[in-house]
């Protein structure tokens, strides 16, 4: 499948900072998961170096076939989706008070974290033939179902940031789709004023409280607010040049909660100062900047829709986990993508740059 | 076709721009806005969050250091430490307050208002620090905690060192006791730098030599993780242990004064010392306390009973206790009247029962015919001493008994001492803003009137006639110990200094050789072949006809006796006070003082001590340090 002349055209340099990251990723959850008293890291590594296998597995398969498939597929991906969505929400593990995986047996997949990639999918194939762009009934309808549908079956499971991570892939899809700017202005107010409405019938109490905190950590500094603190002193005691490998004393002595998954930037930044945070900021810049590239390059209008989904779902994650990881928003249950300790956000990742690497190799195809 | 699809692909990506242009840019704004968010905390505002990390995983924990050891004279151990095991909690442990501090009243049978009152006076202090929630726990509540661990967790066993005071009662307020610096301590100078809850002297030397008992305090830096385990000792100053001190106090001696009290049946104070360089060798002051109690902190009950004891236990007689000398102000009477040279040793008075001056009759409690001077001391004859009282200024008085150390500080090396009353002219100017009548004088020369001594006083006065006029300064350090061997203390000079004729020595000796070993008040106190001299007085608690009115029944309306002494009379070696609390008459203090002086004879010429024939006493050790009662609670 994959032609001598296509491989030529592969994105070397963005699969390059793609896998730095990752690397940096397991490195970080060694030195987490690091036992001082043993000497040893924990499991989660060795799982992650796995979930990295798997990932590039599936990055070879997304690269390999040409996304107009997947495009031709779409109702059926949706659909698969959607069951998978289902059968975790019924009978899925429970974890952390929310159903959200599918026991696999070697390990549990978290399908939410697919989503992603097929909403970009199925939003970037709808628009692709509609040259009138969103502002039609249909495209309206179309829209709302493709996005509104996962996005419920996540938030029940309760999942309600994975399940917000697709906003940002809609919103970009219709942007470039066509969208005018007035109904942006729209969007943006109506966000506004539902916002109450959304605070007093949307949230639990756990996601008020999350917001509340973020806003006065000190009033709560041992429940909600806690990690929050706890995240600013993670991050500012670094310094400039961090206080070295395995030496993060508010990572070693867990003082922050979940540091190798939601917090791992902390970690990144607590050992390798602020000389280390530059360093993975630029490479996650680098990334986001060339994957639009592919959309800028990109052959047809469903390459592009797809690149800028997917991006604008990686690009919000990142940019919010690491604004989160200083305690500088709202804790909210969102891995760093591609750094992250989590078998199936490493997968659906890799995938999805598989996919934004197949739409800029595949830019001279007919 | 082809051209067509470029065509298309150009018109696509113009029409597409905009959008991508305000994307990136939007992600690049977004870039650097964290950059900046993350330059802002770790290197603007690095120190603060480094300290603040610093406080999360590294812990300071104090180690208590143990006082030092006090030693008698001879080397004996009087005051040491021992191990308490103390309950205490770590609140940063502890989930639930309420229900931890409800279950550990349970278990502990300590009732939850006191731990929750011991939790509110330490609500301030950083959540880590252990604070004791009970001191000294009996073995059944130690138990009773390690019992329920699963279900206390931040409760713990703290072993601390605990003051111990292997003579409970005896020379109680001469030790004094130990408790946590309070709020007022900490404001002075002597307490800068000492941390709140460190253990601190409160009264006697343990207050006194507070600096040098107290050692200084370690600290063990630990590293601990978020639920406060302690993963890793940093470094660790261990605590140093305070200086032992060697006290002059000879144990035997005070063990014989205490026990000659016992046997006579009232309480009292003594001081016995050495004239010739000040030294305390024996202090007593009675109804005592057990120190002990005080060790891990008084609790409110054992507190209050000891403060609203009508006898006083908490009160040091021998150096707070003012009362009437009576006629041991004689004493200071003949020395000042022999040498501003009112009258010869020899001159006689003659008393017919009494005798009118100014115009009142003063009464001597006999008819002694003629008597000189060591005649009139024998007999202790007021109407001789009435007539040096009119043939004296009454501040020729004052300044001859303050000489000899009376209504001044004596200078002892024990806190709260309180100063005696010798009137003069000023004074009654300054305190009653009236002139002195002459009158007064004539009482003021048989010790009664305003004139008022502490027993530590008397006994300096006794040391100071015996000694030929120097008035010592009595003390109770003799050597210190800072762990490189023992260095003696810098003994305190004498107070002062008077020049006594040596014929007014011998008259005075010789009047009072003749109290203990003639006709007089004090024979109780005679040694054979001690010379022992003494005198005897009464201080009146109130007036005759107060007394008569009273019904002369309540034993607290009766006198209380005197008895001063030094032996062995010309080169003294002893001396001192003995004080009877309403005793009635100085000759029942009198075996008290001879007890003490016969068991310092006898050890110092390696003799069996004398044993008093005494009930069985409680020995000191039969008090356990940790008193094992009731398993509380289960």
């Amino acid at each position: 499948m994959l032609e001598r002349r296509l491989y030529r055209h592969i994105d070397w340099l963005l699969l390059l900072a793609v896998l730095v990251l990752c690397v940096i990723g397991v490195v970080m959850i060694y030195s987490t998961t690091y036992d001082p008293t043993t000497g040893l890291a924990g499991s989660q590594v060795s799982t992650q170096l796995w979930a990295l296998g798997l990932g590039l597995i599936g990055f070879i398969v997304m690269l390999s076939v040409d996304y107009r498939w997947f495009s031709d597929s779409t109702v059926l991906i949706c659909l698969a989706l959607l069951a998978a969505l289902g059968y975790a929400l019924m009978f899925g593990t429970t974890g952390g008070g929310a159903r959200r995986w599918i026991g696999l047996g070697l390990f549990n997949l978290q399908p939410s974290e697919f989503a992603r990639i097929v909403v970009a999918l199925a939003l970037a194939t709808l628009f692709a033939d509609r040259r009138r762009g969103p502002q039609t009934p249909t495209g309206w309808l179309m829209t709302a179902l493709i996005v509104g549908t996962p996005f419920l079956l996540i938030a029940q499971q309760p999942d309600l940031g994975t399940a917000v991570t697709l906003l940002p892939v809609c919103f970009g899809i219709l942007v470039f789709a066509g969208l005018r700017l007035r109904y942006v202005a729209v969007l943006l107010l109506l966000a506004v004023l539902t916002a109450p409405v959304a605070w007093t019938y949307g949230l639990q109490d756990y996601q008020k409280q999350r917001i509340s905190s973020f806003l006065d950590p000190e009033q709560d500094a041992h429940g909600a607010g806690y990690q929050q603190i706890q995240a600013r002193i993670t991050v500012g005691s670094g310094g400039p040049l961090g206080k070295g490998f395995l030496g993060g004393t508010q990572s070693q002595y867990n003082f922050l909660p979940v540091a190798h998954n939601d917090f791992i930037f902390s970690v990144l930044a607590e050992e390798q100062g602020f000389l280390g945070v530059v360093v993975a900021l630029g490479l996650y810049l680098f990334v986001i900047l060339r994957g639009l590239d592919a959309a800028r390059l990109a052959k047809d209008r469903l390459g592009t829709f797809l690149v800028v989904g997917l991006m604008s779902g990686f690009g919000f994650q990142v940019i919010y986990n690491i604004a989160m990881s200083a305690g500088l928003a709202p804790v909210k249950g969102l891995t760093l993508p591609l750094m992250s300790y989590g078998g199936s956000s490493v997968i659906a990742t890799l995938a999805a740059f598989g996919l934004v690497l197949n739409v800029r190799m595949r830019r001279f195809t007919n | 076709m082809r051209r067509e699809l470029e065509t298309n692909g150009e018109e696509r990506r113009d029409s597409m721009m905009l959008p991508l242009v305000l994307l990136r840019s939007s992600v690049v704004l977004a870039f650097a806005a964290l950059g900046v968010g993350f330059w802002l905390l770790q290197v603007v505002q690095h120190d603060k969050y480094h300290q603040l990390a610093e406080n999360n995983h590294r812990r300071t924990i104090g180690l208590r250091a143990p006082r030092g050891n006090v030693f008698d004279r001879d080397g004996r151990v009087l005051v040491e430490n021992r191990n308490s095991l103390n309950i205490s909690l770590v609140r940063e442990q502890v989930d639930d307050l309420e229900s931890t501090l409800a279950l550990l009243s349970e278990v502990s049978g300590v009732p939850s208002a006191a731990l929750w009152s011991v939790v509110e006076r330490n609500r301030r202090d950083p959540a880590y620090q252990p604070i004791l929630l009970i001191r000294d726990a009996t073995i059944g509540q130690v138990s009773a905690v390690a019992a329920h661990a699963l279900e206390l967790p931040g409760l713990f066993v703290q072993e601390l060192p605990a003051r111990h005071y292997k003579t409970a009662e005896v020379a109680a307020h001469l030790f004094g006791y130990v408790g946590e610096v309070s709020q007022s301590q900490m404001a002075t100078a002597e307490f800068e730098g000492v941390r709140s809850g460190t253990v601190v002297g409160k009264s006697g030397i343990e207050s006194t030599y507070n600096q040098l008992l107290m050692g200084q305090d370690g600290a063990r830096q630990v590293v601990v993780d978020a639920i406060g385990r302690e993963i890793d000792t940093v470094g660790e100053i261990a605590p140093a242990e305070g200086r032992q001190l060697q006290l002059t106090l000879d144990y035997d001696l005070q063990e014989a004064a205490e026990a000659a009290f016992r046997l006579a049946g009232f309480d009292g104070a003594a001081v016995v010392l050495d004239p010739r360089s000040g030294e305390i060798l024996s202090l007593v002051s009675l109804p005592a306390y057990d120190p002990n109690a005080f060790a891990m902190g008084i609790d409110s009950d054992t507190w209050s009973g000891l403060n609203d004891d009508t006898r006083r236990p908490l009160n040091n007689r021998a150096l707070q206790g003012r009362y009437s000398p009576g006629s041991t102000f004689k004493i200071a009477m003949a020395v000042a009247a022999l040498e501003e040279g009112v009258v010869d040793a020899d001159d006689r008075v003659t008393c017919n029962g009494g005798a009118t001056f100014y115009g009142r009759f003063y009464k001597c409690w006999g008819t002694h015919g003629s008597v000189d001077m060591r005649e009139a001391l024998e007999q202790s004859c007021n109407t001789y001493f009435y007539t040096l009282g009119q043939k004296m200024e009454v501040d020729q008085i004052h300044q001859w008994a303050t000489a000899l150390g009376l209504g001044v500080l004596s200078g002892i090396d024990l806190p709260h001492e309180v100063q005696g009353l010798v009137p003069s002219t000023a004074w009654k100017r300054e305190a009653r803003g009236e002139p002195w009548y002459p009158g007064e004088t004539i009482s003021v020369a048989i010790g009664q009137g305003t004139v008022d001594v502490t027993p530590l006083s008397l006994a300096v006065m006794m040391a100071t006639v015996a000694n030929g006029g120097t008035r010592v300064t009595p003390h109770l350090l003799k050597a210190v110990n800072d762990g490189d061997g023992w260095v003696p203390a810098q003994p305190p000079g004498p107070r002062s200094q008077v020049h006594l004729s040596p014929e007014t020595i011998s008259a005075v000796t010789e009047g009072l050789w003749r109290v203990v070993n003639g006709r007089g008040t004090g024979g109780r106190g005679r040694i054979e072949g001690r010379d022992v001299i003494g005198k005897t007085g009464t201080a009146q608690v109130i007036s005759l006809k107060g007394r008569a009115a009273a019904g002369e029944t309540d034993p607290e309306f009766f006198d209380h006796g005197w008895f001063v002494f030094a032996a062995p009379a010309g080169a003294p070696e002893i001396a001192g006070v003995v004080f009877g609390e309403h005793n009635e008459h100085g000759s029942l203090s009198a075996p008290i003082a001879k007890h003490v002086m016969e068991t310092y004879f006898a050890k110092k010429e390696g003799r069996p001590l004398p044993v008093l024939p005494l009930p069985a006493t409680p020995t000191p050790e039969a008090v356990p340090p940790v008193a094992v009662t009731a398993v509380a609670g289960n």
